[in-house]
């Protein structure tokens, strides 16, 4: 960590930006070969569109290839990128950009149409992008996404080549994050016009990040050089970057090998056998992400019986759960919404109670329930197949068994069949967990609100609906948040769901790899790292 | 001949729209579609995707559609990979494959005949137990055991080779997979080879040769190889098949990017295009390479050849 703070004096600022390829003060020398590979995992990177990508790995390259309003500095927060300077208006939601000389990877200048043409084409139906969706905080975006007004309806706006004007639906205090998201980069409009979706390939890119597209095989290798006409590519390292798509198990032993610097996973199972070997080089950090139960509260037994759904959440020991078999990586969760700066996430009284206690209150809830040893609750728990998974369902089954005398059965489904049935809400028990899209409350809390989507407990409180409007359309950020902790207290004392944990990263990281740093939304650029002088394996 | 293989041409075509069909209808079944994910979509949006795939049309509609694309030789567009056809992915997956699958098979034919002749020579003997034995273990010991442990040793110890990754090219990104890959079939090809030697050896024109006085090696060689190919010959149709497309396990353990792994997302992530395209591509090797095991059998047996 201490060498993420030396090299933090030299990113944010522009004073103290030592000479391309001198290391940065108090380290040793830099290796001669500036070359990164990094894994990530396989069989998610479908296309690296910034308008039609939707998966981790391919967020990963983008964050090298693009560069939008705003960049996620090395500490995960939300820095300058394109637009140097900005301004709010008082009721927060009309954002003016003032964007720096910054040029494309062909020399040409980014003028502010540029991101107006990506947004539009994010949003455009012909596009059939399936995350136009993540527009809409912005005004009329989920209009245009279904046809019901022309996409220049979209609330963006260039008044000049160099501003770019957001107009939104409601105060968004989180925006300045969403403006470092691939679906908010620019895009070179030449390119497309030429190429058509063609543009993706490396003969056809045109990107304005810290690197350039060079080899781009499906499946297999993605390779990017530096790009010296980047704005800030002086204070870029490294020269390439190799992203290698592997499996988990494969992952650790090409670590092994030597043969790359950063993985994307390793199986929980193996942390600590992996710590043993590696030390240090195990890097594991909270991810915005937590493992939660959903309910079905629409239909038996969960329907209308508060008292069962308490007698569940009260049943399951969250510290054994994370302690043994989860090999303490996680963090025992409450509450849906994982711990977040600036953010008092109600906790239960009850997550206090000696276990003993809590046992004890958990069996008067059952019983209250109207479930006994001779009438035992019987349910199916369904989860999508997964090894690292299962364990954590056989655990919190057996605990509910030994705990209360419940009878619930572990059943693991593929993952879209599970999905499926999930949505169908066919389901009284099921795997729920969620990855946040942005660090705020609102990504987790929105899952339980009236008509959403996703909300595939059915559960319904028109006391809550009315706190998270509220918290929407607050221009406070404060009051903001106070009322999205009202609103997430209401879920917790419905039981709306069964938090068990919170997610965390898990990285290998070679000792000479530096730069990096552990971020809630585990988004690692490239142009931040670099290498050591080091043996080579 | 000819007739003999125009017939069998000819019956390829419904053979290959069975499994079109049935590949096509099973993932219809299957429960989730292709666009199905944990994360938000607008009705609009959804619509607007699958339209673009088709995806709102009747199934029968979609069904004639791919027939009629399948006909044309096109495997339609891949689900998943956005902007990508099957046709792009099986020409990018395809040669990884077949690299690494004719290296291994031409591995496995070499150390498995070479073996299983040498076994048969003496039943019984040392000679014969010592390698039948490894053969077992060859066979027994599964890929996914094989693979990584070759890794550990010749990348991880010993730093010789890579541990994985592809470039187009290169023996010593083609050595470790293939090697893998062809443990097993050495295995199974030594034994098939050493059981047909041993009933060809016990042939009366082998004891014929013999008496006559001929070297051991030209009796092997001159007489006793031609009918042990035969059993190995219709071993081989299917095996090259299964070789050439792609090995699941050694393309992930080595991340490999050919068409087994694309085979099994493509499964899992619905994309029916993909896994339609591989599963209609495998049939036509396995019955292309059938007729070309049935054509070497002619040539190899003159029975088979006065019958046909």
């Amino acid at each position: 960590m201490v060498a993420a703070l030396a090299l933090g004096a030299c990113s944010g600022g522009d004073t103290a930006a030592p000479a391309i390829g001198a290391p940065p003060p108090g380290e040793q020398r830099l290796a001669a070969t500036q070359v990164l590979r990094r894994a990530v995992d396989a069989g998610g990177m479908r296309s690296i569109d910034p308008s039609l990508s939707t998966d981790v790995p391919a967020a990963h390259v983008l964050d090298d290839l693009f560069e939008g309003l705003m960049r996620l500095g090395q500490d995960g927060e939300p820095q300058p990128g394109v637009a140097e300077r900005w301004e709010t208006s008082a009721d927060g939601r009309t954002w003016t950009f003032h964007l720096r000389a910054a040029r494309w990877s062909n020399g040409e200048p980014i003028r502010a149409g540029d991101f107006v043409y990506a947004w539009r084409r994010t949003v455009d139906p012909r596009t059939a992008s399936d995350y136009a969706e993540a527009l809409s905080p912005v005004r009329n975006a989920l209009a245009v996404a279904e046809g019901k007004l022309p996409v220049a309806a979209l609330g963006i706006s260039a008044p000049d080549e160099r501003t770019v004007r957001i107009e939104l639906n409601a105060p968004t205090p989180f925006l300045l994050s969403l403006l470092t998201k691939s679906y908010t980069f620019p895009q070179y409009e030449p390119a497309y016009r030429a190429h058509g979706e063609d543009w993706v390939r490396p003969e056809n890119m045109v990107s304005n990040g810290a690197f350039r597209l060079q080899e781009y095989v499906i499946g297999g290798r993605v390779t990017l050089v530096k790009n010296p006409l980047y704005w800030d590519a002086a204070h870029v390292r490294l020269e390439q970057v190799v992203y290698l798509q592997l499996d988990r198990a494969a992952q650790t032993e090409r670590f092994f090998a030597g043969d790359i610097a950063f993985t994307d996973s390793f199986s929980a199972e193996q942390t600590a056998w992996l710590r043993a070997r590696l030390g240090d080089q195990v890097v594991s950090a909270p991810y915005l992400g937590n493992f939660v139960l959903g309910l079905n509260v629409t239909r038996p037994p969960f329907a209308g019986n508060r008292a069962l759904r308490m007698a569940l959440t009260l049943g399951v020991d969250r510290e054994t759960l994370v302690r043994y078999v989860r090999q303490g990586l996680y963090q025992p969760a409450f509450t849906p919404t994982p711990p977040l700066p600036g953010y008092h996430a109600p906790v239960p009284a009850w997550a206090k109670l000696p276990e003993a206690e809590r046992h004890a209150l958990a069996r008067r809830y059952y019983a209250e329930a109207g479930y006994s040893a001779a009438h035992p609750l019987r349910v199916e728990m369904h989860y999508p197949t997964d090894s690292d998974n299962r364990r954590t369902y056989e655990a919190v089954a057996a605990m509910w068994r030994a705990n209360l005398g419940a009878e619930v059965e572990p059943y693991n489904q593929e993952f879209k069949v599970q999905l499926n049935e999930r949505h169908l809400k066919q389901q009284a028990l099921f795997h729920y967990a969620w990855i946040g899209d942005y660090p705020d409350p609102l990504t987790f809390l929105q899952l339980f609100q009236t008509g959403f989507g996703y909300n595939d407990g059915g559960y319904s409180n028109p006391r809550f609906d009315a706190l998270m409007s509220a918290a929407g359309n607050d221009p406070d950020a404060a009051r903001r948040l106070d009322e999205l902790a009202q609103a997430e207290a209401i879920l917790n004392e419905d039981v709306a769901c069964i938090p068990l944990y919170y997610y965390a990263t898990r990285h290998l990281i070679r000792s000479y790899l530096r730069g990096w740093t552990s971020n809630i939304q585990d988004r690692n650029l490239s142009q931040y790292m670099y290498l050591l002088e080091h043996q080579d394996h | 001949m000819l007739r003999f293989l125009l017939r069998r041409l000819l019956i390829a075509i419904p053979t290959l729209l069975v499994i079109a069909t049935l590949a096509f209808m099973l993932l219809h079944l299957t429960p989730g579609g292709p666009f199905d994910s944990d994360k938000v979509l607008v009705p609009q949006i959804q619509r607007a995707i699958e339209a673009r795939y088709h995806l709102d049309e009747p199934v029968w509609r979609q069904y004639l559609r791919y027939l009629g694309q399948l006909a044309h030789g096109d495997f339609g567009p891949s689900f998943q990979y956005r902007n990508t056809s099957v046709n792009e992915l099986i020409a990018q997956g395809l040669p990884v494959d077949a690299a690494i699958g004719s290296a291994a098979m031409l591995l496995a034919l070499l150390l498995g005949c070479a073996t299983g002749l040498i076994a048969a020579t003496r039943p019984g003997s040392w000679r014969d137990q010592l390698p039948m034995g490894v053969a077992m273990l060859g066979i027994s010991v599964p890929v996914f055991v094989t693979a990584p442990l070759l890794i550990l040793v010749f990348a991880m110890r010993l730093h010789w080779l890579p541990a994985g990754d592809w470039v187009a090219g290169s023996w010593r990104h083609l050595l470790l997979p293939a090697v893998a890959l062809a443990l097993p079939y050495t295995a199974y090809i030594a034994r098939i080879v050493r059981s047909a030697a041993i009933d060809a050896l016990g042939q009366p024109y082998i004891r014929a040769a013999r008496a006559k006085g001929l070297p051991p090696h030209r009796i092997v060689l001159g007489h006793a190889l031609r009918p042990t190919l035969l059993p190995l010959v219709s071993f081989l149709g299917p095996a090259i098949a299964g070789v050439l497309t792609g090995s699941i396990v050694v393309e992930q353990v080595f991340g490999l990017p050919g068409i087994g792994h694309l085979f099994v997302t493509g499964a899992l992530n619905r994309d029916y295009t993909v896994v339609t395209g591989i599963t209609v591509l495998y049939g036509a090797l396995i019955i292309g390479l059938n007729l070309l095991v049935d054509l070497c059998y002619a040539w190899l047996d003159p029975r088979v050849r006065d019958r046909a």
